[in-house]
């Protein structure tokens, strides 16, 4: 019998399709999400995520995600590649359920 | 006199304004390939969702309710001392610690940090009204408070930093030498405000702990600021009176905001008319008369968004007055789009006028305003005794934003007859606006008219 992916994986997976769609959407490409690598720099060549487009951006992932992204996860934090987004918001839809 | 009851939950006019606001565009100096976040998520929800209502917190509620309801009464003294046709109403958000209305976000934006995790709030204040709004926050919260005051300011207003100190706030007066941005700066540009935000914007940066807290100016602030327009309302009606006009003076927007937006909201609602909702702005930074509408920086070091603001231009030198708190170059980025899309009306008056105002207020109403809020009297009074085709034709609200007591100063000069006004030449602004972009007028008018 295969694998089956456990819970958290099937979740970091859709958190992850969801934070690259509006990372690819705050960038202004045609991209898909499969196409955009987990260690790609939010701003950097490819993806241009400014701090400016990153609170926006917050509060559609709270929309897509149905979730509460909580204060203390955020302020004063630095994020440098996608991952980190992904793992803050895996992170906050684990404290959210 | 009205007291009615403090309001449970903020009012946005977000919902109701037909357009979307411009967004910010990013930094003259962008902040490198890390992305950072400084703002709690509470306080970027609340200035971009179109949400109406949002339940103010029990922890500032209960700090509200020291002070709050804040009195409204009809200014029969007033109206008599400046040949009113209409009736005048007063509302007054002095009768606080801080001595004016910015206590209202200061108190919501410390509860947000605090509940953030953060430990330490860094601002710039002009009058210092800010700044002591902040630092009663922070003690009330817990949180430790540093401002960067207009250094001009501190001088004449020494008392101000002396309750910022009782409060518990470290205080320098701006520009410190503690920061870069001050250190590069020769004075011959730009103003002493952004300065000062620009000083603490450099060193929150630089404290583990710590952020940086704007002010006032912020759509999150203006939603804070809307329970004195909602207890006004409130206040209003139970008098059985409609405002005509409401009058609120403008620095960057916030009081004026806070006083006038929910009228907006809730006529907008109600599906009738909204009054006339007018802002009272200093002569000598007449963003909203004489500006142009473009991106603008905030603050002086250009690490934070441009802006889609009124503004006479970042670079213009802003002389010094006794109406500090009025001596910002642009607009919120909320007055200045409703401003754009005549939502809003906006009249400048000079200082002379404003403390004249303010001492007509006190002989009549035993009400010692600050210099701020008599712009936003000697306005109301213009519109009260004027024709009746640009003047008032019913009752008006006017928010009278702070206490004058530590602005005597200013009002010892006015009776030396030693006061002056002091306007930029149209050759002066048209040279700080020269390089600005101006913000596209098709979005907003054409979301109106649909």
């Amino acid at each position: 019998m295969p694998d089956q992916p456990s819970t958290t994986d099937v979740d970091r997976a859709a958190v992850a399709t969801a934070v690259k769609r509006v990372v690819i959407a705050e960038s202004r490409l045609a991209y898909r999400p499969e196409d955009i690598a987990d260690d790609e720099p939010l701003n950097g060549k490819l993806l241009r995520v400014n701090s400016l487009g990153f609170l926006g951006m917050l509060v559609r992932l709270e929309d897509d995600l149905d979730l509460v992204l909580p204060d203390d996860i955020f302020v004063g934090r630095s994020f440098t590649l996608v991952s980190d987004l992904i793992d803050v918001v895996v992170e906050a839809a684990g404290a959210d359920r | 006199m009205s007291a009615g009851a403090t309001p449970t939950r903020w009012r946005s006019v977000l919902p109701h304004l037909g357009y979307q606001l411009p967004p910010d565009r990013s930094p003259v100096r962008p902040d490198g390939t890390q992305v950072t976040v400084n703002l709690p998520m509470e306080l970027v929800r609340q200035s971009i969702r179109q949400r109406e209502h949002w339940p103010i917190p029990d922890e500032v509620l209960d700090a509200y309710r020291r002070f709050r309801p804040t009195p409204l009464w009809r200014a029969t003294g007033f109206e008599r001392a400046v040949g009113a046709r209409v009736p005048i109403y007063l509302k007054y958000e002095g009768g606080n610690i801080s001595g004016s209305h910015k206590l209202n976000t200061a108190l919501a934006q410390a509860y947000y940090y605090q509940q953030a995790g953060v430990e330490e709030l860094v601002t710039g204040t002009g009058a210092g009204q800010w700044g002591t709004a902040l630092a009663a926050a922070c003690a009330w919260f817990g949180l430790r408070c540093t401002v960067f005051m207009v250094g001009s300011s501190l001088e004449r207003k020494p008392y101000r930093g002396v309750l910022m100190r009782m409060l518990g706030a470290e205080l320098h007066a701006s520009p410190s030498g503690l920061t870069e941005v001050a250190r590069a700066a020769d004075g011959s540009t730009g103003n002493s405000l952004s300065l000062a935000i620009g000083e603490a914007v450099e060193y929150a940066a630089g404290r583990d702990g710590a952020a940086f807290c704007i002010g006032s100016g912020e759509t999150y602030s203006i939603l804070h600021q809307s329970v004195i327009g909602l207890e006004a309302l409130d206040q209003l009606a139970a008098l059985g009176v409609e405002a005509d006009t409401v009058v609120g003076a403008v620095g960057a927007g916030s009081n004026f905001g806070g006083v006038a937006l929910p009228f907006f909201a809730d006529a907008a609602a109600r599906g009738v008319p909204a009054p006339r909702l007018v802002a009272a702005e200093s002569a000598a930074t007449p963003k909203l008369t004489r500006g142009v509408y473009a991106y603008d920086r905030t603050d002086e070091t250009g690490t934070g968004p441009l802006e889609a603001m009124y503004t006479i231009g970042s670079d213009y030198r802003i002389p010094d007055s006794h109406s500090a708190g009025l001596r910002f170059h642009g607009a919120a980025k909320l007055v200045s789009a409703m401003r754009h899309a005549g939502q809003v009306e906006a009249v400048a008056v000079g200082q002379v006028a404003a403390l004249d105002a303010g001492r007509h207020l006190t002989r009549s109403e035993m009400v010692l305003p600050a210099p701020e809020s008599g712009h936003a009297l000697a306005v109301a009074a213009q519109l009260a005794g004027g024709d009746t085709e640009r003047g008032a034709r019913g009752p008006i609200l006017v928010c009278v934003s702070g206490s004058g007591y530590l602005d005597l100063a200013a009002y010892q000069q006015l009776l030396a007859g030693e006061l002056t006004d002091e306007e930029p030449a149209a050759a002066v602004l048209r040279a700080a606006q020269a390089g600005l972009e101006p913000v596209p007028a098709a979005p907003i008018l054409a979301q109106v008219r649909r």
